[in-house]
């Protein structure tokens, strides 16, 4: 009972009392405790200090471990930003958005688990739901046409997409006519171990309809759009929590269904279907990178890039599954970065266009360096996380039965990295100068220290690779019928 | 036995002739009363039929023979029409396996000589009026197919008489089926005798006309035959929808006949609050009207095939 | 029964291809919820209790009551025209229902020889789901997006039942409490649109691009 109401209750509790209370700052404050004891405890279970047990719909297992303390993490460090991104001046419209924003976060958190640790198709749908029905209002946190037309997009597309997957779990039951589960629940260890017996043809259709349902909200093309539109309008806070959370608790449902075909005859096809969704959206971000006009746009779809080298990795399976699994990690970390240091230059700067940003160094030289920083922690330099996992990613590929694949994806990161590069180097540097931004001396806010931990955990995380990590996603893959 | 059928066939027969204008009066009639009019007598479509016995038949000077036989082949054509309908339980005069399809291309027939004797006069409204009514019948002859012809498909006969004895009434679904079969054959016949949201019977302007445009420059006994049988083409589609709701169980000639007076008078009000309440429809909303009327032949034909 | 109201519930469908009124739509989205409640009390008729009725209760409330209502509402509140813009013709919308109706039919008869399900309610929720996503496709007024998704969300219900899926009551109630949410928040950003974009159609939306 005590893991249950510390990771639903509480934020549950917190979010109501976050209705009542006027003030911003007691929210606050409330808000992060419930975090910060949300997030000890998802340590606490990972680490396997303690056994959870949780009732009825929910249950643990090594791949919900992983997702959870993700999601415990992101949440954590977006929290403790948000303050003192509240306090920035906005326009007075905006104040409105300041009433609801942690009750809609503290709801998002309660939601967000209860997707994660769902043990059951529909609650993990109905979930999933109240994640997106959550996050909305926070994407019309500015309150001004550009947020509200992205609001209406995301909402409109991920409901409907989120429909689709409900048809998907609605073929899953059918694929289960005449096998043992008929006319039994949708739980995912049921299906997990009566998968052989399923009807392939409902499978196939199952693993579809939810796979590009649920694309809408990871953000994989080509139903990236709204996806997009909504990191790339929303407070930087919040596109962080899109990209380093939100994402990947859509891609935990892809990833359930993942294992029910595992043992069936409709793995190859899956895994064909996975490669396409990754292989586009890296494509996509390819594309978009070479005309992109505005910083957040772009940091969005590198956002698809990344999450397409995930599930581009889980479709090949083997090593690069594990590789894939470590990308999670790191890329939600990574993001967290990337948003919260181009949130300070958008602060300044009052604008997402990139032609009108220059000189960041000079005249915000703390985030200026650690957003250069986080550059390079995206493109897979070393020695931080991602260059890790990307490695494993692309061992996976050259030895799996497809390494022609490692060509076009190599080609087309190579040029992702070179425009994103480009971009972010004449907004670092650049000659022309803005008279309009006073030069003064920035501070060191709570934002840097964030993003200064967050940079030092992506490293060490990498270097030292602790075992409890390495055995939790040696787990997953097993679980998954990986062996390595 | 054999002779009593006959007889009954032709009492049929003549029971439509003569009934035919009544049905267009006592449609006339409840309509002028439910929009707070006294209205013309029921009988007046017999005054106005003994009125254009009596006037001269001029034809337009550029007219060939079509116009002069175009309405005689109407008449007729349409009555044969009518006798192959059953009323009530009689067996009607014409009724043989695939009647089905000539009842529908006899109408056809009918159609098409209108056409050709309006276009034959060779005045410009005439002829507007012939392509819409050739146009709107393009829509309106999938109707009749997929909702008489889904029954005929279910049942397996392709007797107009089998058809309607073969409707039996015990399954819940088959009833809503008839309901809804019904729903459609109104929609037909509102088209096809150019009743109120398709065609206005009572407008004077010729540009919004479709049937009465074509009939404009005919007069005295001509006027006459073409009056005589639109009225009947109304009556014949009265009975096609009142033959859905024959078989309530007994299956006897004097229930049927009841159950004809009652229905067709039902059929009456429905045509009159229908032309109350509804104003004309625009031209380019008539096609859809029509194709909806279809999907609910094609919806049918959908269910009843895939039914397990 | 189940195949009964799986009729009247295409009907609905044809009727929303032809009709060119906001109103209209709002009418058919009451009518199919009427059905959907009278589809699941139907098996609780023999053997009654009230714990059963929970759920019917609560589609009804949300799904003929409250949805309807605040549509209503948002169109009175921000003075929508009464009609529904369509991008192509309805005589052709029309058609094209009929077609993928008969298409989802068949391909449902021949599935349901191999698979255990009921082939009319299964093949209506279907199509309602076409519909539903044609209707996002090809009508201009956001508002209509907000019906059309309804539809979508009707058909998937019908389908539901039509697959014989018992999901738990909980759970059945949270998907419509999400769906009564989406339709609130869509409603809250419709009246934003109005004020701030001046537009209640897609037009109006073109703001963000590469």
């Amino acid at each position: 009972m005590l893991e249950f109401s510390i990771l639903f209750i509480i934020p549950l509790i917190t979010a109501v009392l976050c209705y009542f209370l006027k003030s911003i700052r007691l929210q606050y404050i409330y808000s992060l405790s419930a975090g910060l004891l949300h997030l000890i405890f998802t340590l606490l279970i990972f680490i396997g200090w303690y056994k959870p047990n949780l009732p009825f719909f929910f249950s643990f297992d090594s791949l919900s471990n992983l997702f959870l303390l993700i999601l415990s993490n992101v949440y954590f460090w977006v929290v403790l930003v948000s303050f003192s991104y509240l306090k920035r001046p906005v326009n007075s419209k905006a104040q409105d958005g300041k009433k609801y924003y942690f009750l809609l976060l503290n709801f998002y958190l309660f939601a967000n688990t209860s997707a994660i640790l769902s043990n059951h198709f529909g609650m993990y749908w109905v979930s999933a739901e109240a994640t997106t029905l959550s996050i909305a209002p926070l994407i019309y946190y500015y309150r001004n046409e550009e947020a509200l037309e992205a609001m209406w997009k995301y909402l409109f597309l991920v409901s409907v997409g989120i429909a689709f997957a409900f048809i998907g779990i609605l073929f899953l039951t059918l694929s289960a006519n005449g096998t043992p589960l008929e006319s039994h629940q949708l739980f995912y260890t049921e299906f997990i171990k009566n998968a052989s017996k399923l009807n392939p043809v409902w499978l196939k259709a199952s693993f579809i309809f939810i796979f590009v349902g649920l694309s809408t909200k990871i953000g994989i093309a080509p139903m990236h759009y709204g996806d997009v539109d909504a990191t790339s309008n929303s407070p930087s806070p919040i596109a962080a929590l899109m990209s380093g959370s939100l994402r990947i608790t859509a891609l935990i449902g892809v990833l359930r269904i993942f294992q029910i075909v595992r043992p069936t005859t409709t793995f190859e096809f899956a895994k064909i279907i996975l490669i396409i969704g990754g292989l586009l959206s890296i494509l996509v971000a390819f594309i978009f990178m070479f005309k992109v006009n505005n910083y957040k746009r772009m940091l969005a779809y590198s956002s698809v890039e990344h999450l397409g080298i995930i599930v581009l990795g889980i479709g090949i399976g083997g090593l690069a599954f594990v590789g894939a699994m470590y990308h999670i990690a790191y890329n939600s970390l990574n993001k967290l970065v990337l948003f919260f240091t181009a949130g300070n230059i958008h602060r300044v700067f009052k604008t997402r266009e990139i032609k009108d940003v220059s000189s960041v160094l000079k005249i915000l030289p703390w985030t200026g360096w650690l957003f250069m920083l986080s550059f390079f922690a995206i493109s897979a330099i070393p020695p931080f996380g991602i260059f890790f996992s990307e490695l494993m990613i692309f061992q996976g590929i050259l030895f799996s039965d497809r390494p022609w694949l490692l060509a076009i994806t190599m080609f087309m990161l190579l040029f992702i990295f070179i425009n994103m590069g480009k971009t972010i180097f004449n907004m670092l540097y650049g000659g022309k100068e803005n008279e309009a931004i006073t030069n003064e001396n920035e501070s060191f806010e709570v934002i840097h220290f964030a993003t200064i931990v967050l940079l030092i955990l992506l490293i060490t995380i990498a270097v030292i690779s602790p075992d409890i990590l390495h055995e939790n996603i040696l787990n997953i893959s097993k679980d998954f019928g990986f062996s390595l | 036995m054999e002779l009593i059928t006959t007889i009954k066939g032709i009492i049929s027969l003549l029971v439509i002739l003569g009934l035919a204008p009544v049905f267009s009066g006592l449609v006339n009639k409840l309509k002028a009363i439910f929009t707070g009019k006294i209205g013309a007598p029921i009988l007046q479509p017999y005054y106005d039929l003994k009125r254009l016995l009596k006037k001269e038949t001029i034809n337009s000077g550029s007219s060939s023979f079509i116009s002069n036989i175009s309405p005689a082949i109407n008449l007729v054509v349409v009555i044969i029409a009518a006798a192959i309908l059953p009323i009530g339980f009689a067996r009607p005069m014409i009724s043989f396996d695939g009647d089905i399809i000539l009842f529908a291309y006899l109408l056809g027939l009918a159609r098409f000589f209108q056409i050709l004797a309006a276009m034959d006069i060779g005045s410009s409204f005439e002829g507007m009026g012939a392509a819409r009514e050739a146009a709107f019948s393009v829509f309106a002859e999938p109707i009749f197919f997929f909702t008489l012809g889904s029954i005929a498909f279910i049942s397996g006969l392709t007797s107009i008489y089998d058809i309607y004895h073969s409707i039996s009434l015990d399954n819940v679904s088959y009833i809503v089926f008839i309901i809804v079969c019904s729903i459609s054959v109104f929609i037909l016949a509102v088209s096809e005798c150019s009743r109120m949201p398709v065609d206005d019977p009572n407008t004077h302007l010729e540009l919004t006309m479709i049937h009465e445009v074509m009939i404009l420059d005919n007069s005295g006994i001509d006027l006459f035959l073409y009056q005589y049988s639109s009225y009947i083409k109304l009556f014949i589609y009265a009975m096609l929808e009142t033959s859905f709701f024959y078989p309530f169980g007994v299956k006897s000639y004097t229930v049927g006949i009841i159950i004809f007076i009652v229905v067709i008078t039902a059929l009456s009000m429905a045509l009159a609050i229908v032309e109350t309440i509804t104003s004309r429809f625009k031209m380019k909303n008539i096609p859809q009207y029509l194709l909806f009327a279809t999907a609910i032949g094609v919806l049918n034909l959908l269910i009843y095939t895939f039914t397990k | 029964m189940q195949n009964v109201l799986s009729i009247l519930f295409c009907l609905s469908l044809f009727y929303l291809a032809v009709t060119s009124r906001v109103k209209a739509y709002v009418s058919v989205l009451q009518f199919q919820g009427i059905l959907l409640t009278v589809l699941i009390v139907f098996p609780f008729i023999k053997h009654f209790s009230v714990f059963a009725l929970i759920l019917p209760a609560t589609l009804f409330i949300i799904k003929v009551i409250l949805i309807p209502r605040y549509i209503n509402r948002i169109i009175i509140n921000l003075d929508i025209k009464r009609t529904i813009d369509p991008t192509i013709q309805q005589f052709t919308f029309l058609l094209l229902i009929i077609f993928s109706m008969t298409l989802i039919f068949t391909t449902s008869n021949i599935l349901s020889n191999s698979t255990d399900i009921e082939t009319i309610p299964f093949a209506s929720g279907f199509s309602a789901i076409v519909v539903g996503i044609f209707v996002i496709i090809f009508r201009k007024k956001l508002i209509i997006h907000v019906a059309g998704f309804l539809v979508l969300e009707n058909g998937i219900f019908l389908f539901g039942t039509a697959v014989v899926s018992e999901l738990p009551m909980m759970i059945e109630i949270g998907v419509l409490l999400d769906v009564f949410v989406v339709v609130f928040l869509m409603g809250i950003a419709l009246n934003r649109i109005s004020s701030t974009l001046s537009g209640f159609e897609v037009t109006s939306l073109d703001r963000l691009k590469d």
